[in-house]
């Protein structure tokens, strides 16, 4: 477990310092992709809800920390994206990546939705922004996530079963001890 | 397992409530925002590093791009720059004149008031919503919030969002949250200048609330008013582009062409009010 959190906050690190200074580069269509997102569903997806829950309001605090301008509000938002995405049944996705772009889609839109109407429409409370929005922003970086979130998830697989070996192992030496 | 689940929704409320306690002290005491110091000290080092290499690799990158249009490029600017010297020489002229004049109208130094402190952009907002960035002066420089920003060219950039101890956040005029109170050169008349979410990928804004009896015509050039207190009056804005008039003749807004290159942005001046820094020093003895 102490792995995990350790690699889960260098993960959050590092996808923040990307997003904040080089993914410029990667813009299509003037749209960036959401990787701290995808990356809070991923994990959601095939860890459950408490850890998608505390990583998603981790990482939001993070944002909240070094970008946002009132403390608390990506840290909410990520919090019940990690406990929703989490909440999904098994089942449904066992293995199939194309669950894993479906959901991803969806988290997006409705994430980035909630950041529409939080963020744009109640202060200015011009609803006519709603129609650009969704062309522009949330469709395009919804589709750009979900593209994205195929490699994230596989890294995610990846990372998941070295972290499981390493606390198997672990525990195993501390029973011997 | 009920009992548990119980327990887990019971944790997600009451870590819910406390949330929504930090949004609304953080939106009421601004002393709760430099909890992000926390992780801004550490990090700025590092998005200064990246956005250094970043800008590096562009670069490189853009050197073997451009070095086949270049020449046809060298040629269009040569011509160019013999026209614009012999404007320029005009012009000079003009300047040295209004200089004069001014100083015989006292209307000398504008920014007297102000010290102008350099900043290097290190980071942008992640996402697609909103234009801020990261600059690597903070309230260690004497930088506070609502501090007016501009390029080296005297073009209004923005103003200073939030501040921490070695960064500050800077909102652009572009940016959909961010409104300027603007005077039409020449023509006069206060101007609201906005950011519109559906411009601001061009870099481009919006003015509205034209008084009727200002004729406002494509080239007109639009500066601070100075009114609202946050900006000083006499900061260029930007150039109209672009006049649209909704339904009749005087139901009217116009695009605005910012002076400022959004897109580049690299090094920004934040102006500093020079009493502030003497009034902590009055205080301090």
């Amino acid at each position: 477990m102490r792995y995990r959190v350790l690699i889960y906050t260098l993960c959050v690190i590092v996808i923040l310092v990307l997003q904040t200074t080089v993914l410029d580069f990667i813009k299509v269509f003037n749209v960036e992709p959401n990787i701290l997102l995808v990356f809070v569903v991923c994990i959601a997806l095939l860890r459950g809800n408490v850890e998608g829950a505390v990583l998603g309001l981790f990482s939001g605090l993070a944002l909240d920390m070094i970008a946002g301008t009132t403390i608390g509000f990506y840290a909410l938002l990520g919090m019940y994206l990690g406990f929703t995405a989490g909440s999904v049944n098994k089942g449904l996705y066992k293995d199939n990546l194309l669950v894993v772009v479906f959901f991803t889609f969806l988290f997006t839109f409705a994430y980035e939705i909630l950041v529409f109407i939080l963020k744009v429409l109640l202060p200015s409370g011009n609803i006519t922004e709603l129609f650009y929005s969704l062309r522009y922003i949330i469709l395009p970086e919804a589709i750009y996530n979900s593209l994205l979130s195929v490699l994230t998830y596989i890294f995610v697989i990846k990372l998941n079963m070295w972290l499981s070996r390493l606390d198997s192992r672990n525990s195993g030496r501390d029973k011997t001890v | 397992m009920r009992h548990l689940l119980g327990n887990r929704n019971f944790i997600l409320v009451v870590v819910t409530v406390l949330l929504l306690i930090l949004i609304g002290l953080s939106s009421q005491i601004e002393s709760i925002n430099q909890l992000g110091n926390l992780l801004s000290i550490p990090l700025n080092p590092l998005q200064k590093a990246f956005t250094f290499l970043g800008d590096k690799l562009d670069d490189f990158v853009t050197f073997f791009k451009d070095t086949r249009s270049m020449k046809l490029e060298n040629e269009i600017l040569r011509e160019r720059v013999k026209i614009l010297e012999e404007e320029n020489r005009e012009l000079r002229k003009y300047r040295d004149e209004i200089n004069e004049l001014r100083e015989a109208l006292n209307l000398k130094g504008r920014f007297d008031d102000y010290e102008m402190v350099g900043a290097n952009v290190i980071a942008k907002d992640p996402g697609n919503w909103f234009n801020y960035f990261l600059v690597d002066v903070g309230t260690s420089s004497g930088i506070e919030t609502d501090c007016a920003v501009l390029t080296g060219g005297r073009g209004l950039v923005g103003r200073v969002a939030q501040s921490h101890l070695t960064s500050s956040k800077i909102m652009t005029i572009i940016g959909e949250d961010s409104v300027v109170s603007g005077w039409i050169q020449e023509k006069g008349g206060n101007v609201r200048v906005k950011g519109d979410i559906t411009l601001k990928d061009d870099g481009l804004c919006r003015m509205d609330y034209i008084p009727l009896d200002v004729d406002v015509e494509v080239g007109d050039i639009v500066e601070t008013s100075g009114l609202g207190g946050i900006y000083p009056r006499g900061i260029l804005i930007g150039r109209v582009i672009e006049v649209r008039h909704i339904n009749s003749e005087f139901n009217r807004y116009a695009i605005i062409e910012p002076a400022v290159d959004f897109k580049n942005l690299d090094k920004v001046y934040i102006l500093r009010r020079k009493d502030a820094s003497l009034q902590a020093d009055s205080a301090a003895k």
